[in-house]
């Protein structure tokens, strides 16, 4: 029980909405993060993790539930009462006021006295690389600088936990790679649990310990980013993480029967020797068939080939109409010189690649 | 204590006084007013407590049972004082739309610098402002000096003390309250807008009536109704500027109550003007509630 | 097609010059003439001189010898003084209630909440004259002797509604993440208030109570109803003077009275400008 920072039991909470409605943010949420751990809340937008980061924060008053911040309660408390700091979307750096004085100021609002509020400062600002940057102006700025300046903000005051607000959706791309590794390390230097929200999938599966994957107000699923990829527990999650190929169908004994006739080969679920399941294939996971294909194959008719640099991305249907994507590596440009040709494909697959979802687990 | 009646404690701190007053002081004198509207002149100035509807009869042309026939000088004001309004509205907009489109094009600094030329005015004296124009116009004025020195005309012209004098005078110092709502629209076009119209083949003047004059329709209306207000109950510029022979609706009333001494007809006078800023008021807001409401009033 | 593009383009310039000429011509032909000699016909010029200036500051000179306008000038003063207070204590008073009602309803959610708001654009829009009248009856009605009090509280009716309007339109353009933000690093409400929306308030409230300030020294309508017969303001004291006569020393008044509230609103704006 100890090892965990922070304990959300039943969490709740619906918005009205002006028609009169209401919409459900969180649907009874249980989540416990661990100590010094980098957990990312994943989800498409208003699936509610933005809510579930407010209502630790404070910024949000459940209708139910409890949530626990270092085994004390902390529901009823207002946000300048708890022991957590924020990075926000859009940095909220105080406009009027230095980069010296926005990062001291959790300090000085908690009454520190000023010659340790200026070592500390300083000492926060190295950390986050703007050593002797006090004097200036947020607006003076880049956009990468103030993201550093909201981190060194909030983590000034050594919080128990640091919520992060999809803080790199506003940079640039090649920044944005670069600040994830910088958070990392900070996270590890710092000793403290982060919680990042965000709906970027590339970005959770990079930074992460664990991954909570939400959508309607529920934790779909909550796991390493690999257990995330590799073995989704439901369609949902299969399809908001990564590009897959989904086959609905009965299992029968160790193949897949679909409705249209397209049978899929398996070497997993044992136990459930018959039922409705759903197959799922990477599209890395496909390759050509060669003459004699020890594995199973899916034939396809291409509708388009896609150089994408280091590989081919075909998009195909199967004889029955279904749509099938295939990554194939770029290397072996012979391959594709036929099937170019021939607007035809043989694609084989690893049964024991394949990741069943049985239908109890869909939501 | 529990944070709603924190906060309930806070918020009667800071509306409760200033409600009080507003209620008071606002509120109050305009319900006397509609009150007194509806009371019987005393003969010698002063007021009789009773019921007595023909204030608002009289302003129509009918006949009252104290003072006079049928006679319809009021109304005839009345209108008067709209169609001065409303040809100020008009002169403002011609003065103001074109102005605005050459500004909203400049750069950063001229703008700002053109925007400070044109509120500064706002800054002085109205009445200093009205005052110049009675040294241009007037008999001896500057107009009439420099045209009959150079032989043009003979005998000066009459230019004070017109219809003319009075919508110059307002225009010229409501000219900040037509171009800002104006700026504001003209500013806010998507020119991409306008070349798309173009590129689609409409002309110009096509291009004008469909897509520039509809998108800024907003700030046109706006700055005619905040020009309308005040001009249509003006008693400054005609007293400044229309002489004894202009008289609008604001002369009228002042009339009434300070040589008159007929309060009850001024006051229902009045009730007519503030009854026009209701009507146009809710008009606005009902036209601005049905394309983004709060815009409006937020702003 | 091009030729008649530039041809609008500088039509449209041309316009704009003539805009611009339009407002400030008019005022630079009183600032000149205002050192016209000729007293009778102010607009034909026949030399220069400062004798208006003079006598409205009350200097004696060689033409004022005989000390006409001396006593007018102690009323101008008299006048200058009474507005001058009115418009201090109008602006202290509309300023610190149009700031709280800004406040009020920025932050707080309740029932008639946008009704209020309407309410609070009425004083403003209110045409003078109607207002004047009835604060009139009002303070005839209720046996206050009309006087500064009267003008004073008159004037804050309509003044507290610029406050509010520009106050808000602060608070509007204002941040909402950082009082979170605030709160988030640990201050309290009132701290959050103190340290984070007070400063970004600030240029708002300064600028709510320039305009108020500027509105009353220039309101003659509505103090011209309820000033009573002892009182008198600037704008006042002019229209009294302008409707018994057109004399040089008015010119002089105005053009000092110009060049004062030019002065001021430049540096006003300027400094707001630096602030951005």
């Amino acid at each position: 029980m100890q090892d965990s920072i922070v304990r959300l039991e039943g969490a709740s909470k619906a918005f009205a909405t002006p028609e009169g409605g209401s919409v459900t943010a969180l649907d009874a949420i249980d989540l416990q993060v661990r100590r010094n751990e980098f957990l990312t809340l994943l989800g498409p937008s208003g699936c509610g993790k933005t809510t579930l980061l407010q209502a630790i924060s404070g910024f949000v008053e459940l209708d139910g539930g409890r949530i626990l911040i270092d085994g004390e309660d902390m529901t009823d408390r207002p946000p300048y009462r708890r022991p957590v700091n924020t990075v926000f979307q859009n940095y909220a750096l105080f406009p009027h006021m230095t980069v010296g004085e926005n990062t001291a100021y959790a300090l000085e609002v908690a009454g520190v006295a000023k010659a340790k509020r200026r070592e500390q400062v300083a000492a926060a600002l190295k950390m986050v690389g703007l050593a002797g940057m006090e004097g200036r102006r947020p607006r003076q700025l880049s956009g990468g600088q103030q993201q550093r300046v909201a981190l060194a903000r909030a983590i000034i005051a050594r919080p128990k936990l640091l919520l992060l607000d999809e803080p790199l959706s506003a940079l640039d791309k090649n920044l944005r790679q670069a600040m994830q590794i910088e958070l990392k390390t900070l996270q590890h230097e710092l000793g403290i649990s982060f919680i990042f929200v965000t709906h970027d999938q590339q970005e959770a599966l990079t930074m992460s310990d664990r991954v909570a994957v939400l959508s309607g107000g529920r934790i779909q699923q909550l796991d390493t980013p690999r257990a995330i990829y590799d073995h989704p527990v439901n369609s949902f999650v299969a399809t908001f993480i990564g590009a897959s190929n989904l086959f609905d169908g009965r299992i029968d004994g160790d193949r897949l029967m679909t409705g249209d006739g397209t049978e899929i080969r398996h070497r997993r679920a044992p136990s459930t020797a018959s039922g409705a399941a759903t197959a799922l294939i990477r599209p890395e996971q496909f390759f050509l068939a060669g003459e004699g294909e020890p594995f199973p194959t899916l034939d396809v008719d291409l509708e388009a080939i896609v150089f994408v640099g280091s590989t081919f991305e075909l998009f195909g249907r199967t004889s029955a109409g279904k749509k099938v994507i295939a990554e194939i590596p770029a290397g072996r440009r012979s391959l594709i010189g036929d099937i170019e040709r021939t607007r035809r494909a043989r694609l084989a697959y690893d049964p024991a690649a394949v990741h069943l979802i049985h239908a109890c687990a869909e939501a | 204590m529990s944070i709603a009646i924190r906060r309930r404690v806070q918020l009667a701190v800071l509306l409760g006084p200033v409600s009080l007053f507003l209620a008071v002081f606002f509120l109050g004198p305009l319900a006397i007013m509609m009150v007194t509207s509806f009371l019987a002149p005393g003969l010698y100035g002063g007021v009789e407590w009773t019921f007595y509807p023909h204030n608002f009869g009289r302003i129509l042309g009918f006949a009252d049972p104290m003072f006079e026939d049928f006679d319809p000088v009021y109304i005839a004001i009345f209108i008067r004082s709209v169609k001065i309004a409303a040809l100020t509205v008009l002169a403002a907009l011609i003065v103001c739309y074109p102005a605005a489109f050459c500004i909203a094009r400049l750069s950063e600094r001229w703008k700002n610098f053109c925007l400070f030329l044109i509120t500064l005015p706002f800054f002085t004296s109205l009445i200093v402002r009205l005052f110049v124009w009675v040294l241009i116009l007037r008999q001896t004025g500057l107009v009439n000096e420099m045209l009959l020195s150079t032989g043009m005309i003979a005998r000066p012209l009459d230019l004070i003390y017109t219809d003319g004098a009075i919508i110059l005078g307002m225009v010229y110092v409501f000219i900040p309250f037509m171009f800002m709502p104006v700026y504001g629209s003209v500013e806010k076009l998507d020119w991409t807008l306008v070349r798309a119209s173009l590129d689609l083949g409409a002309g110009p003047i096509r291009t004008f009536w469909r897509i520039i004059l509809p998108l800024t329709a907003p700030g046109i209306v706006g700055g005619a109704i905040i020009v309308f207000i005040p001009a249509l109950g003006n008693f400054v510029v005609p007293a400044i500027l229309g002489g004894a022979k202009v008289m609008m609706l604001g002369n009228l009333i002042e009339q009434q109550f300070l040589a008159a001494r007929n309060w009850p007809f001024g006051s229902a006078l009045a009730m007519m003007v503030m009854s026009v800023m209701l009507l146009l008021l809710l008009v606005y807001v009902f036209v601005s509630s049905r394309r983004g409401a709060d815009a409006a009033l937020n702003r | 097609m091009k030729i008649a593009q530039s041809l609008f383009r500088g039509s449209l310039v041309a316009y704009t010059g003539l805009f611009f000429a339009f407002i400030y011509i008019p005022l630079v032909v009183i600032a000149v003439y205002s050192f016209n000699s000729n007293p009778v016909n102010m607009m034909t010029w026949t030399g220069f001189t400062t004798e208006w200036y003079a006598q409205v500051l009350g200097f004696k000179t060689t033409v004022s010898e005989n000390a006409l306008y001396i006593e007018s000038t102690g009323q101008l003063l008299q006048a200058v003084w009474n507005s001058l207070v009115i418009a201090t204590s109008t602006t202290l008073i509309a300023t610190v209630f149009g700031t709280a009602i800004a406040i009020g309803l920025y932050r707080f959610d309740f029932l008639g909440q946008r009704f209020y708001r309407v309410i609070m654009f009425m004083p403003m829009l209110m045409p003078d004259i109607v207002l004047g009248i009835a604060l009139l009856i009002f303070f005839v009605n209720s046996g206050i002797h009309l006087g500064l009090m009267t003008i004073i509280i008159g004037q804050c009716t309509f003044l507290i509604s610029y406050v509010f309007i520009v106050v808000s339109a602060r608070l509007a353009g204002m941040d909402r993440t950082l009082e979170n933000a605030s709160a988030d690093l640990g201050a309290d409400e009132w701290t959050t208030f103190r340290r984070v929306v007070l400063p970004q308030l600030l240029p708002g409230i300064v600028g709510g109570a320039l305009l108020a300030f500027i509105i009353s020294m220039d309101d003659l309508v509505i103090t011209y109803f309820i000033a009573g017969v002892d009182v008198t303001t600037l704008p006042m004291f002019i229209f009294a003077m302008l409707r018994r006569g057109i004399k040089p020393e008015i010119n002089a008044i105005a053009v000092m009275m110009l060049t004062f509230s030019f002065v001021v609103a430049s540096l006003g704006l300027y400094l707001r400008s630096r602030q951005k």
